[in-house]
């Protein structure tokens, strides 16, 4: 069971006050997380919808095998999250240090492959501004694409690694007995942003890697 | 509930002298206060670059400064009055101090965020600064590819990172809001008993929140791009100059709403209580808000008409600016009907209020010239657009927040102010403005473009009239400095409640106490119950 | 607006088999050559995926109407970014 009494910070009445404003709080930062995708994703949309044979001939030359071995990973450690969360609202110190170390792993392993990713790509030539080199049609425009895969893959993999650093002080936390009923805010804000980081690879994966396949 | 004067209690201001516990507050009023030096501060920078502008354009070739300089002087004034003064002026100062006072809270729901949104727009105001030490930009406050991406090479990528650091301090500021007004009210304090700067807040603090991310990531891809070489927004790499401009506007309309929702929260307040009337028609007063925050997010082509964006978008934003005009005019008709029967005063603030209206209204009618495709065909990119723009965010905004200033600056500060002066400096204010940017409609029909150094030398007469103007309007936004800080030094005390105002931020000392009140207000009465209460000046 | 109560653990290892289920659908159907289908049918299932996240793993099920506003507002404003630039895109 938790050892640490929650205190209520002065401007709130009580702590339930406290607790629904932090929810309502990390919804609307995650709110604003996705209008911040979201620009890639017009972006993406708006070229795509120019260039349709240039990102289809791109999205055939990124590495399938890896994105989905990725795209499992990453929604396995939505899963460990998600148990990790509820291991602390039932006071479990030791189940939550697991589940949510679990998760760091995982989320470490993405990036792992992704660093693969990116060397294959770089060994491909396949990096803009650095050696892009194409050999076919409009090898401007697929280079386009390229453009949009390393910001759009580079940022979340930002994202990502933000949420590995979180859930490791977290995991650290629960380790010192700080998480019961009462309070278990940090577990529970952490794991909405690690799902929301989910959701966002959810539609990059088959836009960025499915496009032209068959 | 009794007036409680300054010298019985501990204040906010009084509590602790030292730098340092200014610097590490966690109070929303001290914050509030950080932010109104501050903004005031960059606020003058702009007003430099304006100046420049203005001595510039008296003769109609360009024999102040170089074409460069010219277009570094107008980009500088637009970044820094769009995203270091007017975006935050009314949320982050009279929004800071009276968000918590007027729900009956003792603070807003994340006072470290609040600090922290502080340094942010600090370090967001040294990078533009840098920029403008280094050299300024010469892009436009617009940034328009590929001339910002490619071609321009001017300290763009300084320019833009502080204006994205700064937007991190909009978005928290918003944050804080939503969460602070739908959560800590006090108790009988149900939504449609909110003062209408609540609302104001609370239907700002959604576009913030909303539109501000968006402009955030167009910044990165602006900066990657510049960077790189490579990028979307580069026709000549197949990418699409239009894509960098949907994004851009999908934000920058939003964003003068921004503008201008915490101004119309601001003339309710002091109409309110300087007609001694409630606020007529209070339901579409907060619903109007509220619409302008939803369509303003579905405008933004009116600003692409020319650009090569299609006829058919260009016709449906058309419709959907016409549309977008209806909650305002409704809001313009609601403060005409406040005055009708009620008992009117012209102090100060009051002059300022009334000006906001007129002024509003002459900017909103002009901007339904520019809705119409045919006509912005002609009008696009003259000064007309320029008159138009700064009728609302200057004649509009700057004047409520001018007038929210001086209505809450007893309570803010404890003081009162000479308000012989003060009407004096409004009057000079109106009508520098007027005359510095009527002219500005008519030389801008006649065909003036803007942004240019140069004009032809038919235009002299209305650009002499409107630099003219410009000196008598700085003298109008000086005046205040020299009156206020000379009350701060040897005004009288100020009541509680020197307006004989509604609203609980009137319940507390003036000061106000640390924690705002003694014990937590407990709401029974429908906001702006004036009509059965004595004059403003009690 | 009260705190979600314990959901049960089966919920969350359910939601991760159809997850993983909907993940070898929207990269089967990769492989079944349906034009501009293809697209269609990856982002149903995307949206579908997201929805199984929010509604399950993220609690908007059992959630205040306030907090599923705002779980959802920030996709409208992307929805209406994209819808009215392609409106001119299409249309050019």
């Amino acid at each position: 069971m938790a050892s640490t009494v929650v205190s209520t910070a002065p401007q709130f009445d009580d702590a339930a006050q406290q607790r629904d404003a932090s929810n309502l709080g990390i919804w609307i930062f995650l709110a604003t997380e996705v209008l911040f995708f979201g620009v890639l994703f017009a972006a993406y949309t708006i070229t795509r919808t120019q260039h349709p044979a240039a990102f289809a001939a791109g999205s055939r030359l990124t590495d399938l095998t890896l994105a989905t071995i990725n795209t499992a990973l990453l929604l396995t450690s939505s899963l460990t999250m998600a148990l990790g969360v509820h291991a602390a609202q039932s006071g479990a110190r030791r189940a939550t240090v697991g589940w949510l170390s679990l998760t760091v792993a995982l989320g470490i392993l993405f990036l792992a492959i992704k660093g693969l990713e990116y060397h294959a790509d770089y060994v491909e030539n396949l990096v803009p501004a650095l050696n892009f080199s194409y050999a076919g049609a409009q090898a401007s425009q697929v280079e386009l694409f390229f453009y949009l895969y390393f910001v759009i893959t580079g940022i979340h993999a930002l994202h990502v690694f933000i949420g590995v650093v979180v859930i490791s002080v977290v995991a650290y936390m629960a380790s010192k007995n700080t998480f019961g009923p009462e309070y278990f805010t940090p577990v529970d804000l952490t794991g909405l942003y690690w799902h929301l980081v989910d959701i966002i690879w959810i539609f990059v994966y088959p836009l960025l890697y499915l496009v032209s396949r068959s | 509930m009794s007036s409680i004067s300054v010298a019985q209690h501990e204040n906010y201001l009084t509590a602790d002298f030292r730098l340092w516990s200014w610097l590490t507050t966690l109070d929303h009023k001290r914050i509030a206060v950080l932010y109104t030096v501050s903004i005031t501060l960059l606020f003058f920078v702009g007003g430099a670059a304006a100046a420049l502008i203005r001595l510039n354009l008296l003769t109609p070739y360009s024999e102040l400064v170089s074409i460069e300089t010219y277009n570094k002087l107008f980009t500088m004034h637009g970044v820094i009055m769009v995203w270091f003064f007017l975006i935050p002026s009314i949320p982050t100062t009279l929004g800071n101090f009276l968000v918590p006072l007027m729900i009956g809270a003792r603070d807003l729901a994340f006072p470290r965020l609040n600090l922290l949104s502080w340094y942010l727009y600090v370090i967001g105001a040294l990078f533009a600064i840098e920029s403008l030490i280094a050299g300024g930009v010469d892009t436009g406050w617009t940034f328009y590819t590929p001339f910002s991406t490619m071609f321009s090479n001017t300290h763009v990528f300084a320019a833009v990172a502080g204006v994205f650091i700064a937007g991190f301090s909009s978005i928290l500021t918003g944050l804080n809001f939503i969460v602070t007004i739908h959560e800590m009210r006090a108790p009988g304090l149900s939504w449609f008993r909110l003062p209408l700067f609540i609302w104001a807040m609370y239907a700002t603090s959604l576009i913030l929140v909303l539109a501000t991310p968006v402009l955030a990531m167009t910044l990165v891809l602006i900066a990657v791009e510049h960077f790189f070489r490579i990028g979307v927004f580069d026709p000549a790499l197949g990418g699409d100059p239009l894509l960098f401009q949907h994004l851009f506007w999908f934000y920058s309309h939003p964003a003068v709403y921004i503008m201008i929702v915490p101004a119309m929260g601001v003339a309710s307040e002091i109409i309110g209580c300087f007609a001694r009337n409630r606020i007529f028609g209070y339901r579409f007063m907060a619903y109007a808000m509220l619409a302008i925050a939803a369509f303003g997010f579905v405008v933004w082509g009116h600003h692409m008409f020319v650009s090569g964006q299609s006829a058919y978008a260009g016709t449906v934003f058309s419709l959907l600016t016409f549309l977008v005009s209806v909650p305002s005019a409704i809001k313009v008709f609601n403060w005409t009907a406040t005055l009708y029967k009620g008992r009117i005063s012209f102090e100060a603030p009051m002059l300022y209020a009334l000006g906001f209206v007129g002024l509003f209204t002459i900017g909103g009618l002009t901007g339904l010239f520019l809705a119409s495709l045919g006509l912005d065909v002609q009008l696009h990119d003259t000064y007309f657009v320029v008159a138009h723009f700064h009728y609302i965010m200057v004649g509009g905004a700057v004047m409520a927040f001018f007038g929210g200033i001086h209505f809450w600056w007893p309570k803010v500060t404890g003081r009162m102010y000479s308000d012989a002066w003060a009407r004096f400096a409004a009057i000079v204010t109106f009508v520098g403005f007027n005359l510095t940017f009527f002219p500005q409609f008519i030389v801008g029909y006649l065909g003036m473009p803007r942004r240019y150094p140069e004009y032809p030398p038919e235009f002299q007469l209305w650009n002499v009239l409107s630099s003219t103007g410009a000196v008598i309007l700085a003298l109008g936004y000086a005046l205040p400095l020299f009156y206020l800080f000379r009350s701060l030094r040897d005004g009288p005390a100020a009541p509680s409640n020197p307006w004989n105002a509604k609203g609980l931020e009137w319940q507390t000392s003036s000061p106000p106490l640390p924690e705002n009140f003694l014990r937590t207000p407990v709401v029974t009465e429908e906001p702006y119950s004036y009509s059965s209460d004595g004059p403003s000046h009690g | 607006m009260k705190q979600f109560s314990l959901a049960p653990i089966r919920t969350y290892f359910v939601s991760w088999c159809i997850l993983l289920a909907l993940l070898l659908l929207t990269l089967g159907s990769a492989f079944i050559s349906l034009g501009w289908f293809n697209t269609a049918i990856n982002l149903t299932i995307s949206v579908t995926q997201a929805a199984i996240v929010l509604l399950f793993s993220m609690h908007l099920r059992s959630a205040h109407p306030t907090l599923r506003i705002a779980a959802t507002i920030g996709f409208f404003g992307i929805a209406i970014l994209i819808a009215l630039s392609l409106s001119d895109v299409l249309t050019r």
